[in-house]
């Protein structure tokens, strides 16, 4: 993992950990930077310091994690768990489960909830207020039409991104049914989506190598500023050879954002001027993770191996 | 002496005796009476008296003549003596007078000889050098009467110390002349350099001033006159050089500035340097001979001159030049060039204006227009694009008017193509028609003017072409109208009667076309989601997204030259292995699928969203043979209902062809198997 501050490298943290990383996330409050792994953990960073806080072990590859507010987070882990982390008791509880593997994870300050996203085709949002135990804690489940990929929130828009490319645009003060259920523009697997910090839409981005800019709008005007732009490509013998782009992450301050894909490589973009600003240097491996700072100084990325290409030693 | 005096004497005395015994004879002869003959003899001692006396008077006589020479001589010389100034030499000396009268007269006339001899010669030095001195004074006073030859010599004063002032004065007015000589030559030096320097004949000049001056050999004039004059004549030549000089001087910095301007290569520079490095030089410095002479001037004139006409020249090339990249800049940005200035150009070989203020005009108004160029530049390039697609949309409009663009031929799938971008074209249109005109309506207010694109305010264009749009748009709807009607009529009809054949649809020559899809509103229904994204994203409308839902089994086709990276691909396509090239066949397929969508208008929203069931059921009846894959598609249309299935079976049938699965869960699904079963119920 590396923090970044264009055009200077990036430091790479100490003690990751020993398998891939499926998320990193940086806190709202300060630099703390939690990271979730293939190795069941979960780890809390301070980043600027470079100093690891605290690793939280779980019952399963741990897929996705978000903050709470600096003293506690969730996770979101293969073992069908949703877990309450708390990081300075150094304790773990369950705040809830689903019926397959959880694959997102949110927290919206709007709402006072947590959202999960799973591949047992549902949505559910829990209160974390209430005493552990699914009974207390679930607010509501949503059915998807399929497994849930990517998750996004901002203010009180939840984006879901599912398999078989579909779209669900909700209004979390009205989760009874999605507020739009759109297609994704792009032909392939949707992989990550982010939505815009203004709010007026979200980023899509596919395993093809390309994304889609799309505005929650429906009127003409703002439908006709869409757009989809190729990412993560390498040419060779004429022909490009596409990555999946795994992940997008918003810049808080300029609105522009940086994506990270299979071909190891970190792009930040002006979405507005759709111009590429600049690329950082290889990583070793794919790109799995992407989190800017809340003041946008630091870029945290995270690259190991996502699985693209199956098995590999 | 006595002796000598006795014998004439004795003569004599003898002669008398003989004659008086002679004469007695006679007497006797004659018998003369004694008194007669004392008578005769006393007459005869009369006589004899008588010429003794006479005798001793002129003796007398001789003897005073001589005293009076002797004094005379005495005075004269006396007078010379004093006249020269010196004591006589011979004072009188009586007393030492031994010798005769007439040995003193001799020696008094011996000595006033001498002194008159030596008094001539004084004399003639006197004359001589008052000559000389006379000479010399007309020379100084410039008089050409020659020296008089009476020179009046005071002949009172010949005194050697005279002789000595003269000799002084002379000596002084030697000095004198020589020193004016030596001035006469100096400023003649002078007179010659200055006619060097200025190329004029120094002959001529000198003899102008004084015609002895110009004779190097003889002698020269030294007057007051000449002096004067040529003192006159030389401050006069030294005037002019200074002219000269300093004309010669303007020349030379202008010179300089010129090839400063203009570049002029060294080569040519050398032939003047004589003239630049005299160009800060003061007068004496200058000496070279005909340096500044009358015709080297007007030679570094000419060159001047001439260089001058080179350099206005060049300056018309230059304006010449910045007109035709003014024009450019304008042509370039669409704007109309300014004819104000076109005039102010002709008119510069008629001189009226000068060539320094209108290249300052040019390039003002090359900046203006370049700045007004780069605020332009990004409205123009949409204006330009905009226009492009108008073409395009005509194009288009004519194309899809042409029943014979399905012919598979030559190049069909190019047109095709075309065809499919110009459609996505069309589509952006309004939004971008509408972006511009905000754009253009701010860069007005900004600006204050209007944005014109060769003379026409573009906003009205703008308006004109959205006026035209609206109209067709109308024209679409009240087709479509008409259509739905029909539909409704024939679907009425069928619910009455039976089944009927679909009705004609007057836009789309090929039934085969409709198979898969053929609704607008609905078309990814039947369809597996993909295959309506075969064209471009950027075309995709609203309407088309609000209501959709895609199958499990997707389809995925390459409709661009990409190659996957990952296996992902590989899963879920029948034809991910075609190579891309395949293109068109895949292309036409799709385009064939396609033009329906996109000849049906579009942008009807309000079918859409009104009667969703209805269009499905129409659908249905329409599609009387949906491909195979399709069948399956409809039957999958989710309700938001139903429970989705549990993961498990979605892990069992990770092996299925048509499942799709992201990286995780294939990992995950790795894992587990690794693992073996009972990984999988822990889940």
């Amino acid at each position: 993992m590396t923090s970044a501050q264009p055009p200077a490298p990036g430091r790479e943290l100490s003690n990751p950990p020993t398998d891939g990383i499926s998320n990193l996330r940086f806190s709202n409050h300060s630099d703390h930077l939690l990271v979730s792994s293939w190795d069941k953990t979960v780890r809390l960073y301070d980043a600027s310091a470079d100093s690891l806080r605290g690793e939280f072990m779980h019952g399963g590859p741990v897929l996705d994690c978000c903050f709470h507010d600096d003293s506690s987070g969730f996770s979101a882990s293969a073992d069908n768990t949703v877990r309450r982390i708390v990081f300075s008791h150094g304790k773990e509880d369950i705040l809830g489960r689903h019926d397959a593997p959880v694959r997102c994870i949110e927290y919206s300050y709007a709402a006072g909830q947590v959202i999960t996203g799973s591949w047992d085709k549902t949505l559910k949002c829990w209160d974390p207020r209430g005493a552990s135990g699914q009974e207390r804690t679930l607010v509501g489940t949503y059915p998807q039409p399929e497994r849930v990929y990517s998750l996004s929130l901002v203010g009180n828009r939840l984006v879901v991104a599912t398999a078989g490319r579909q779209v669900n645009v909700y209004d979390l003060r009205n989760m009874s049914q999605p507020e739009q259920r759109r297609e994704s523009s792009l032909k392939y697997q949707t992989r990550c989506v982010r939505c815009y910090p203004n709010g007026t839409g979200y980023a899509l981005s596919s395993v093809e190598g390309r994304v889609a800019m799309e505005f929650f709008d429906l009127s003409e005007a703002s439908q006709a500023k869409k757009y989809a732009f190729k990412c993560h490509r390498k040419s060779e013998a004429g022909r490009d050879i596409v990555y999946p782009v795994n992940a997008i992450a918003f810049h808080p301050v300029y609105g522009t954002f940086a994506t990270g894909g299979c071909d190891g490589f970190v792009n930040v973009w002006d979405g507005n001027n759709k111009k590429r600003l600049y690329q950082y240097s290889k990583y070793p491996t794919s790109i799995a993770a992407l989190s800017f700072s809340r003041d946008g100084r630091l870029l945290a990325v995270a690259s190991s191996y996502t699985f693209e290409e199956g098995e590999k030693p | 002496m006595s002796t000598q005096r006795i014998d004439p004497l004795v003569q004599v005395e003898t002669t008398c005796r003989a004659l008086l015994n002679e004469l007695q004879i006679i007497w006797e002869e004659v018998g003369e009476t004694d008194a007669d003959r004392d008578e005769m003899l006393l007459e005869l001692e009369r006589e004899c008296v008588e010429v003794y006396r006479r005798k001793v008077d002129q003796a007398n006589h001789s003897k005073a003549h001589i005293r009076q020479t002797i004094a005379d001589s005495e005075a004269e010389l006396a007078a010379i003596c004093s006249a020269m100034g010196e004591r006589p030499v011979h004072i009188r000396q009586s007393d030492q007078n031994i010798g005769s009268l007439k040995e003193e007269l001799r020696k008094m006339l011996s000595q006033v000889e001498e002194m008159k001899k030596r008094k001539e010669e004084r004399r003639n030095h006197f004359i001589d050098v008052l000559d000389q001195i006379e000479m010399i004074i007309n020379e100084i006073n410039g008089s050409t009467e020659s020296v008089s030859s009476e020179t009046v010599v005071d002949e009172t004063d010949l005194s050697l110390m005279r002789l000595e002032e003269l000799h002084r004065q002379l000596h002084e007015l030697l000095k004198e002349k020589s020193n004016r000589l030596k001035q006469v030559q100096d400023h003649l030096n002078t007179l010659n350099s200055l006619c060097s320097v200025m190329g004029m004949d120094f002959k001529l000049t000198a003899t102008e001033v004084h015609p002895s001056l110009g004779d190097s050999e003889g002698s020269r004039s030294i007057s007051n006159n000449t002096l004067e004059q040529l003192g006159t004549e030389i401050n006069k030549l030294r005037e002019v050089k200074i002219q000269r000089m300093e004309r010669l001087q303007d020349l030379a910095t202008t010179m300089l500035e010129l090839w400063n301007l203009m570049d002029t290569p060294i080569e040519e520079q050398q032939k003047f340097q004589n003239v630049t490095c005299n160009v800060a030089a003061s007068e004496h410095e200058i000496t070279e001979p005909n340096t500044l002479s009358d015709d080297f001037i007007n030679y570094v004139e000419e060159e001047v001159s001439r260089l001058e006409d080179l350099k206005s020249s060049k300056m018309k090339e230059i304006i010449l030049k910045k007109r035709a990249e003014l024009k450019e800049i304008s042509t370039k940005t669409h704007l109309i060039p300014d004819t104000q200035l076109e005039d102010a150009i002709e008119a510069i070989d008629s001189g009226v204006i000068d060539a320094a203020t209108i290249l300052e005009q040019i390039e003002l108004q090359i900046a203006k227009v370049k700045e007004e160029a780069f605020s332009r530049k990004e409205i123009l390039e949409k204006v330009e694009k905009w226009l492009a697609a108008c073409e395009e949309e005509s194009w288009l409009e004519e194309y899809n008017r042409d029943e014979n663009r399905y012919n598979a031929g030559r190049g069909t799938h190019l047109t095709l193509k075309r065809a499919e971008k110009a459609r996505s074209l069309v589509n952006k249109l309004p939004g971008r028609v509408e972006a511009l005109t905000s754009k253009i309506m701010a860069w007005e207010e900004e600006r204050g003017t209007e944005f014109l694109y060769d003379g026409t305010p573009v906003l009205s264009m703008l308006e004109d072409y959205a006026n035209l749009r609206e109209e067709k748009e109308q024209e679409r709807r009240r087709l479509r109208d008409q259509k739905r009607l029909q539909g409704q009529l024939i679907a009425e009809q069928e619910v009455l009667y039976g089944a009927k054949q679909s009705p004609p649809k007057p836009q789309s020559a090929k039934k085969g076309s409709k198979q898969c899809t053929g609704v607008p509103s609905t078309k990814k229904v039947a369809l597996g989601g993909p295959m309506l994204q075969a064209h471009k994203l950027d075309s995709v409308n609203s309407p088309r997204i609000s209501q959709t839902r895609s199958n499990k089994k997707t389809e995925f086709m390459l409709q661009n030259d990409a190659i996957p990276a990952s296996p992902a691909f590989k899963r879920g396509q029948d034809i991910a292995d075609a190579p891309f090239r395949k293109h068109p066949s895949n292309g036409i397929n799709t385009n064939e699928i396609e033009s329906p969508l996109k000849t049906i208008p579009t942008n009807d929203p309000s079918n859409n969203t009104m009667t969703p069931l209805k269009t499905i059921s129409s659908v249905d009846e329409e599609n009387r043979k949906p491909k195979a894959m399709h069948s399956t598609a409809s039957v999958q249309m989710q309700t938001d209902i139903t429970p989705p299935p549990t993961l498990q079976t979605s892990l069992v049938e990770e092996t299925h062809e048509e499942m799709e699965q992201s990286f995780e869960e294939k990992r995950l699904a790795l894992m587990h198997s690794d693992k073996q079963i009972p990984s999988m119920i822990q889940v």
